[in-house]
C-alpha cells in the first residue's frame, strides 16, 4: 500500500504568542516540533507497512526549517519525505493548504492512503485532513482510533464519536485522521536517526505540483482572521504517578515537599 | 560490584545524547570521548536511561551504533521500566551479547512519549503497574546468572517505605545497591548499610556545583551553605565516611574535575591510614 503522511511544524510551547498586525502566531525563536497528533499518524503509517507492506511517504507544507519533521518521521519508519515550500504558499489558509497538499499528493501518483493527525495543536482546526479528502473527492473517515483490517482495496475503521464508536468500510483511495488511542508512537533509535539525516528530501514548489496560483497563499484563502488570542494559561497541572500504590505515595511526599506544601 | 570497591573503580555517570538534540553529531563524539575516557582509566562507564524523563538514545544502541568498545565488568546500562517488551528484550539481549553483566534496574521517570510496560510483559500477576520489583524478576527468571542486578536506594524518602521497598528488591534478585547522592554523610545510609552487610553499596557523589539543582530534586536543601559546596572535597569525605562503599559520581566534569578525581580514592585511603 502506498501512503501519504502529512505532518505539520508547530510551535513546542504551551506560551504561544499572537502577531498583533498578522493575526497570526509567532514563530520565530520557538523551538518548533511535529505536531503531536501528527506523530500517531506516522505510527500507524509504519505499522501498516510493517504488516502489509508497502512504502509511507511523509509530507509537510512550510518553511525550509519543516524539513526537520519529516527526518524525524523518517527516523521512526518513513521511506521518504517531501518539502512543499515557497513564497506562495504562504498565508494558506486551510482550504489552500488541503488544495496544495492534494496537488502534491496527485503528482506522487498511485497513493492509497492518506493519514493526518486529527488537528494541529496550533490551529486547532482539524480542517486539513477532510480537506485534502474534498479536494481529491477521495472517501474520508474522521477520529481513527483503530484500523482492524486492510486488505483488497478496503479499509475497515473504527471511529471515535462522543457516544462511543462506530466501525466503518472504505473503499480505498481514502484520508483517514487519526486520535492518540490508535497506537503508542515508537521512539526513534540512534540508527534510524542518523539514517533519516542522510537522505535527500525533495522541495517542491507550486511550480512542481501544478499549483494554480490562484488557489494557494492568500490568494487561495477564503479565511479572514479577524482576531486571535492565545489560550488561557493552564491553571491545573495533572501528574501521573506510576508505580505501586506505597511507591506512588512516597513520590507524591515528595513531590509535595519539592512544592514546599509539606 | 564488590570487586569494583575492592579495586577503587569509580562509577562515572554517562549520559547519552538526547532525541531532540540539535547537534547530535557533536554530541555523539562528546558521549564517545567520555565513554572512551572512562574505559582508558579502568572505571565503570554507567549509561542512563532516559534520565528524567527525557528521552535519550539508549546505551546499548550508542555503544552499538558509534561501535565503542566496552570492557569486560566496566559498563553498567540503567535499565528502567518505561519500555515496550520488544525493546526491553532488545536491550538485555543486547547487554548479553556485549557481556555487559551489570544492570541498575529502576522504575524510572516517564513522559508522555515514552512507553511502560505493563505487567503482562513481564508475567507479573498480583500488581496494577510495573516497578523495579517485577522488573528485576522478570530479568532475573529469564536470564538467569547471566546479569548482576543492582537497584537504587533514596535516603530522602520516608524512610520505612524506602527500607520495605527495598526490602521486595532485595527478595526479587538484587545484589547491589545505589545510593541518591549523599552529601559527606547521611544517617539513614548509615541504617542501610548496618540493615545490609553483606550487599556492596555504592553512594553516589554529586559532582555538580549546582548543590541547589540536587535540593530541588529531593526536597530538602541538602547542603547548609550552597555557595561554598565543594564537590572535590564533599567526595573525599564520602571515602571517608563510607570506606567500605562504591562511589558513584553523577554530573562528573570531564574537562576540568575528571583529572582531579583521577587516583583519589587512593590518595584519600594511603591519608587515612597514616593518620
Amino acid at each position: 500500500m502506498k501512503m501519504v503522511v502529512c505532518v505539520k511544524q508547530v510551535p513546542g510551547t504551551h506560551d504561544a504568542k499572537i502577531d498583533p498586525e498578522t493575526k497570526r502566531i509567532v514563530r520565530e525563536g520557538i523551538k518548533a516540533v511535529m505536531n503531536p497528533f501528527d506523530t500517531y499518524a506516522v505510527e500507524e503509517a509504519v505499522k501498516i507497512k510493517e504488516k502489509s507492506g508497502g512504502e509511507v511517504i511523509v509530507m509537510t507544507m512550510g518553511p525550509p526549517r519543516a524539513e526537520t519533521v519529516l527526518r524525524e518521521a523518517i527516523s521512526v519508519g518513513a521511506d521518504a519525505g517531501i518539502l512543499l515550500s515557497g513564497r506562495a504558499f504562504g498565508g494558506s489558509d486551510t482550504w489552500a493548504t488541503s488544495y496544495a497538499l492534494a496537488k502534491a499528493i496527485e503528482k506522487i501518483g498511485g497513493v492509497d492512503l492518506v493519514l493526518c493527525g486529527k488537528q494541529a495543536i496550533d490551529g486547532d482546526t482539524a480542517q486539513v485532513g477532510p480537506g485534502i479528502a474534498a479536494q481529491l473527492g477521495w472517501a474520508q473517515a474522521t477520529y481513527v482510533m483503530e484500523i482492524p483490517e486492510s486488505n483488497n482495496g478496503v479499509i475497515t475503521t473504527r471511529r471515535m464519536h462522543e457516544d462511543g464508536w462506530d466501525l466503518c468500510e472504505i473503499t480505498l483511495p481514502a484520508v483517514l485522521t487519526v486520535v492518540k488511542d490508535i497506537n503508542q508512537p515508537r521512539v526513534p533509535t540512534l540508527k534510524g536517526r542518523l539514517a533519516a539525516q542522510k537522505l535527500d528530501i525533495p522541495v517542491w514548489s507550486p511550480e512542481d505540483i501544478g499549483a494554480d496560483e490562484e488557489l494557494i497563499g492568500l490568494n487561495g484563502s477564503p479565511t479572514r482572521v479577524v482576531k486571535t488570542n492565545p489560550p488561557p494559561p493552564r491553571g491545573a497541572e495533572t501528574l501521573v504517578l506510576n508505580g505501586s500504590p506505597s511507591e506512588s505515595a512516597g513520590t507524591l511526599v515528595r513531590e509535595l515537599r519539592r512544592r514546599g506544601l509539606l | 560490584m564488590q570487586h569494583h570497591i575492592e579495586n577503587r573503580i569509580y562509577h562515572v555517570e554517562v549520559l547519552p545524547p538526547k532525541q531532540d538534540s540539535e547537534k547530535l553529531e557533536a554530541d555523539l563524539e562528546r558521549f564517545t570521548n567520555k565513554f572512551n575516557r572512562v574505559m582508558d582509566s579502568g572505571y565503570c562507564c554507567c549509561i542512563t536511561d532516559n534520565a528524567m524523563g527525557n528521552l535519550a538514545f539508549q546505551g546499548t544502541e550508542m555503544i552499538e551504533e558509534l561501535e565503542l568498545e566496552p570492557k569486560p565488568g566496566l559498563v553498567m546500562i540503567h535499565l528502567n521500566t518505561f519500555h515496550t517488551k520488544d525493546d526491553l528484550d532488545r536491550i538485555l539481549e543486547s547487554c548479553k551479547e556485549m557481556k555487559i553483566e551489570q544492570l541498575l534496574v529502576i522504575s524510572g521517570d516517564g513522559s508522555d512519549r515514552l512507553p511502560k510496560l505493563t505487567p503482562a510483559d513481564v508475567g507479573a500477576t498480583d500488581v496494577e503497574s510495573v516497578t523495579s520489583v517485577e522488573l528485576l524478576r522478570y530479568i532475573r527468571r529469564e536470564y538467569p546468572g547471566v546479569f548482576e542486578l543492582g537497584v537504587a536506594f533514596n535516603p530522602y524518602e520516608p524512610e520505612e517505605h524506602e527500607f520495605a521497598k527495598m526490602e521486595r528488591k532485595i527478595d526479587a534478585g538484587a545484589s547491589f545497591i545505589i545510593t541518591q547522592p549523599v552529601i559527606d554523610n547521611h544517617p539513614v545510609v548509615d541504617k542501610l548499610l548496618e540493615k545490609y552487610p553483606d550487599i556492596p553499596v555504592a553512594v553516589e557523589a554529586w559532582m555538580s556545583k549546582n548543590i541547589g539543582l540536587l535540593s530541588e530534586a529531593v526536597g530538602y536543601e541538602v547542603a547548609e551553605d550552597p555557595e561554598s559546596f565543594n564537590p572535590v572535597e564533599t567526595l573525599k569525605n564520602l571515602h571517608r565516611n563510607y570506606p567500605r562503599c562504591g562511589v558513584y559520581l553523577s554530573l562528573l566534569g570531564f574537562k576540568k574535575q575528571y583529572d582531579r578525581i583521577t587516583g583519589l580514592w587512593e590518595q584519600v585511603q594511603s591519608e587515612e591510614v597514616a593518620s
